[in-house]
């Protein structure tokens, strides 16, 4: 490793996250996003019309989503953390929209 | 397959017109789509219906802890629409031209739309619906007859969908 110091600073590496921020983890609990997969039966119009009618994203959103779907294979639709994200799934799985959830590594 | 089937009418209500075959065909695809809801008859239609919500297989307990939590109520809102469905096409009187005149109560259309998009779930995996495969079957293929059924089932629902899509509100422009 290369570098400028003198090489008597002691360098102490926290332990743990809170240890780091003193004390309390106060990252935001966002690390979870929706990702919805495209899929031979679901059409472009019905997709774009569950992303309006569940999100309530406005029209161009929801056809760019939906077109992402199409084109990508795949597209992250929401975002939030792990309770939120569940519901949102579960709420695409009863409209027939096949989404997982993951991590946003 | 050009279809006029859904209509809205001035007091706000949703119309749905339908000849004896349709009324018919309906019927039974209703009821053979809830017996597949309630009862998948492969993985491939259970995983399609009811998918994963964790791809990750480190999330194996909360998988089985959301599916312990939301399948029977997932199972019950599927059912719930197709019955929806199954009660309104429950009509004796067949109106001029042999056609009937369905009045939705308000909102039902969107558990006819649930419905709808079962049905095509259940039969798209069933017959193996791929990009390149949309059902279009000769008459001598043995899936011919779901196939027709597919096929009618789509432009019913495409009808529905562009019927409410253009009811959404346009919202905001593109915020990004």
């Amino acid at each position: 490793m290369t570098g400028t110091g003198t090489g008597t600073e002691e360098i102490v590496v926290p332990d743990t996250v809170e240890e780091l921020l003193g004390g309390e983890d106060v990252r935001p609990d966002v690390p979870w996003i929706v990702i919805v997969w495209d899929d031979p039966i679901n059409t472009m119009d019905y997709v774009t019309l569950v992303f309006q009618k569940l999100f309530g994203y406005p029209h161009a959103k929801a056809r760019r989503l939906m077109l992402q779907v199409h084109n990508d294979g795949k597209a992250v639709v929401s975002s939030g953390n792990r309770e939120k994200c569940e519901i949102d799934v579960i709420r695409l799985h009863g409209h027939g929209l096949w989404a997982t959830m993951q991590k946003d590594d | 397959m050009a279809v006029d089937v859904f209509r809205r009418r001035g007091d706000g209500s949703v119309v749905v017109t339908l000849d004896a075959d349709a009324l018919e065909v309906l019927r039974s695809t209703a009821a053979e789509v809830a017996a597949i809801v309630a009862e998948p008859p492969n993985q491939e239609v259970g995983d399609r219906l009811f998918p994963r919500a964790y791809l990750d297989p480190t999330e194996e307990q909360a998988e089985q802890e959301l599916r312990d939590l939301t399948h029977s109520d997932l199972v019950q809102a599927r059912l719930t629409a197709l019955e929806a469905v199954t009660d309104d096409l429950d009509v004796r009187e067949v109106g001029r031209r042999g056609r009937v005149e369905i009045v939705l109560a308000p909102g039902q259309e969107q558990l006819w739309l649930m419905a709808l998009n079962d049905a095509r779930l259940v039969f798209g995996t069933l017959l193996g619906v791929s990009q390149d495969d949309q059902a279009d079957y000769k008459p001598t293929d043995p899936r011919y007859e779901y196939g027709v059924v597919y096929r009618f089932l789509s432009a019913l629902q495409q009808e529905l969908v562009e019927l409410l899509l253009g009811e959404m509100p346009p919202g905001a422009d593109e915020e990004f």
